[in-house]
């Protein structure tokens, strides 16, 4: 009984939440000042290809090196798209539909090969893009890039070029979280949770684990054109260095600092990805790489699941710490991690997939 | 039931929102900078102006990346300890550097620059870089935050009608191109050119610039030419291939530094022993031509308008001596500087200065201004025949180099081919 009143509680509680969290986002870039705003919209930016690259890695647990080449592909969709006149929604349209076509059929071959022959093929695509891109110079530029402007407010909107980004790249990101959301949430959630378990037990269950991973990696690759749009968005350029190899690994390394497997995570992981680089330049510029390897370790080493499991692991800290003057209680309470107590989102995810676990 | 709260919060919460907007949008905000109504413009006081620099600091390109900083910073750390540069208006200024790492990625470059726009940067100068200049330009010219002896060889920056805010400083790739081009012109001899160039504007910028000095010449005839790829590991098919043609000259526009070195070899294990020509961010003596054997040729060609610290010919040169001491002392680089980046940063801080002298106002306009007055400045360390001169639409600050041939030890200017 106890339990079903506080899930009750818990979901009004989370409304009243979402609905805090929304109306601060639409206001925020109103009273921010410019640079928080931009930095806004480059978490955004990167939040979604976090987003994309945590649906087929921490929920699929297919290892993807190459989700910056769809990121890429997509910018360079949009720069080609905008200055050729065609409308914003047909560009947007195109820099997700162009980035999942290449996306399936990369994956059409790569999901047939088993665990780390994936994650070849996957480093092949930024290794490859970087010398297309610069090869193809009558779509992108060649390798001093490509400007493409359409993200400045318009007139009418009496608002500043910054406030403006951010509704746009708001309006994206929002509506990626949500379908990631429910995309995680429903069957193919559970499917993707059983292939990352166990690929045989996935098909004793009807579930195909080729169409599974074929269907994540697509997936990935829709968000990381999406995030491709808003990168030029925010930017309003791109260049053979988007797409460089190293950046796929950052990407990586965010999503797993962020929290794998988690929606919240990869908004994390987003904002991680922008804020060390700025952190480690106001701490000394000439040791960035130092210091972001530094803050990486000391992340992983104390927080394994990422920044999102911080909560989590304090509440543990501070019930044991409350717990130790009573030695009398019994002793497995203590660790147990009661799904209701939970971060509500994290903690439905995880008792899904142990149910899963359970009856395989 | 539950379907119908939901919806009916969902509804309210927009409801909410909108109005929470509307009501807040009434609000304005103090321009960021723009309006301020004393005159002067930011980043600049009457006793001090503050300049950014975004550029490599990490990275395959931090090691050019840090020279571009520490040149910089070693001329002006000089300057106020001195007491700082007498600006046109008669107030006496210290300047300071601020910089940033990019890491060569123009999504970072762009973000420094949004950084240094809320620091209150007076102007962006020094950082090395085509895409990473590229990714703020737009930005800077929209906010009129001047990025100016940029080190980037691309022709757009010294373009003033579409750059009106920006101004490269080092020679753009045309100009090293028809540099070579000219003294093989001068030449009595025939000659068969043999052209090797990586298949992008680098390139094809020596190239062209190459092709345009010698256009005319009967005694000149390119018999061969061929493409790589940046990200080629090996251009030996493209070698043998040039060397059936007979070429005694190699024209090669590479920019990957084990690429060069591999080149070099390979035309000795194969016989082919042409004189060549090397842009001049790929032609360290201690780097590339001794590990390349570059003495089994009969010359090895660059170009080039900084004079070499390394060069024995200058080691007691005033103005080396001068900057190697500044440099360890202001600019935080002990060493003997690997890179020209560090010399050419030597210079652009020199350039400033001249405008900061010939500055009435403390605006940007007017910094501009004073910046793209400048002629014949021969900055420290500058090779005799090359000056900066900012008053020629379409060039950057530096334009003129000097072909210099290698003499197994480092570089002397080259008067005559052969």
């Amino acid at each position: 009984m106890s339990s079903v009143t506080s899930l009750r509680s818990n979901r009004t509680l989370r409304i009243v939440l979402i609905a805090v969290v929304a109306i601060l986002l639409l206001v925020a870039p109103l009273v921010l000042p410019v640079f928080a705003n931009q930095t806004l919209v480059r978490i955004g930016v990167y939040a979604v290809a976090v987003l994309g690259l945590n649906i087929v890695m921490g929920y699929t647990g297919q290892v993807n090196l190459g989700q910056i080449f769809f990121v890429g592909l997509g910018a360079y969709v949009t720069a080609y798209g905008v200055n050729h006149g065609w409308n914003i929604v047909v560009v947007f349209a195109a820099a997700c539909v162009i980035a999942g076509i290449v996306g399936l059929l990369v994956a059409l071959a790569a999901a047939r090969l088993g665990g780390l022959a994936i994650a070849m093929v996957t480093i092949a695509l930024p290794i490859v893009g970087v010398p297309l891109a610069k090869r193809l110079d009558e779509f992108t530029g060649g390798s001093q890039g490509i400007s493409a402007r359409f993200s400045d407010a318009p007139d009418w909107s009496r608002l500043y070029s910054d406030q403006w980004q951010f509704y746009i790249v708001l309006l994206v990101t929002a509506a990626a979280f949500l379908l990631a959301r429910n995309l995680v949430r429903g069957k193919y959630g559970r499917a993707f949770g059983v292939v990352r378990e166990n690929e045989a037990v996935a098909a004793s269950m009807g579930v195909s684990p080729y169409r599974t991973k074929v269907l994540a990696f697509t997936v990935a690759s829709i968000f990381g054109g999406a995030s491709g749009f808003l990168y030029l968005a925010a930017v309003q350029y791109t260049s053979p260095e988007t797409l460089s190899f190293g950046h796929s690994i950052s990407l990586v390394a965010a999503m797993v600092i962020g929290g794998a497997g988690s929606i919240a995570g990869s908004l994390i992981g987003g904002a991680y990805y922008v804020f060390v680089p700025q952190l480690t330049n106001a701490i000394d510029p000439s040791f960035t790489t130092a210091s972001q390897g530094a803050i990486l370790l000391a992340v992983l080493f104390l927080l394994p699941e990422g920044l999102v499991s911080l909560p989590r692991v304090v509440r543990r800290l501070t019930r044991r710490r409350s717990k130790r003057p009573a030695p009398g209680n019994s002793p497995q309470t203590a660790p147990a991690r009661s799904p209701v107590t939970e971060a509500a989102p994290e903690g439905l995810q995880k008792t899904e997939r142990g149910k899963i676990g359970h009856e395989g | 039931m539950k379907v119908r709260n939901k919806s009916g919060g969902a509804l309210a919460i927009v409801a909410m929102a909108s109005v929470v907007a509307l009501s807040v949008s009434g609000c304005t905000r103090d321009g960021a900078g723009q309006g301020n109504g004393s005159g002067a413009s930011p980043g600049i006081t009457d006793t001090s102006i503050t300049l950014g620099i975004t550029t490599p600091l990490s990275g395959p390109t931090a090691g050019p990346g840090t020279c571009t900083v520490a040149g910089v910073a070693a001329y002006f750390g000089a300057v106020n300890a001195a007491g700082g540069v007498k600006f046109g208006d008669g107030k006496t200024r210290s300047v300071n550097i601020k910089s940033y790492d990019d890491a060569y990625d123009p999504q970072k470059s762009l973000s420094n620059f949004q950084q240094m726009v809320s620091d209150n940067i007076f102007a962006v100068t020094a950082g090395l870089g085509t895409p990473t200049n590229r990714a703020f330009r737009d930005a800077a010219i929209s906010q009129k935050v001047p990025q100016v002896l940029v080190m980037t060889g691309d022709p757009l920056f010294s373009d003033r009608k579409q750059s009106p805010w920006q101004l490269g400083f080092v020679p753009i790739y045309q100009n090293e191109g028809a540099a070579f081009g000219k003294l093989l012109a001068g030449s009595k001899d025939q000659h068969k050119v043999a052209i090797l160039s990586q298949n992008d504007d680098y390139g094809k910028g020596y190239v062209s610039g190459f092709k345009e000095a010698i256009k005319g010449n009967s005694s000149i005839s390119i018999v061969g030419e061929q493409t790589y790829e940046a990200t080629d590991t090996s251009v030996d098919a493209q070698l043998t291939q040039l060397a059936s043609s007979g070429a005694d000259v190699f024209f090669n526009a590479m920019s990957i530094t084990p690429l060069v070195i591999a080149a070099l070899q390979k035309g000795q294990q194969i016989g082919w022993k042409p004189s060549w020509f090397l842009p001049s961010n790929t032609s360290s003596p201690t780097a590339i031509l001794q590990p390349g054997g570059a003495t089994a040729y009969p010359g090895i060609y660059s170009v080039s308008f900084a004079k070499a610290p390394q060069s024995p010919v200058f080691a007691k040169d005033p103005d080396v001596v001068k900057f190697l001491s500044e440099l360890k002392q202001y600019g935080n680089y002990p060493d003997m500087p690997a890179f020209p980046h560090c010399m050419w940063s030597y210079m652009v801080g020199a350039t400033l200065e001249q405008a900061f002298k010939n500055m009435t106002e403390p605006t940007r306009d007017n910094f501009m201004e004073s910046l793209r007055d400048i002629k014949g400045l021969k900055a420290p360390l500058m090779l005799e025949g090359t000056s900066v001169d900012t008053t020629v639409d379409g060039q950057p600050a530096v334009s003129t180099v000097v072909v210099q041939k290698y003499n197994g030890q480092g570089y002397a200017t080259a008067e005559n081919f052969g």
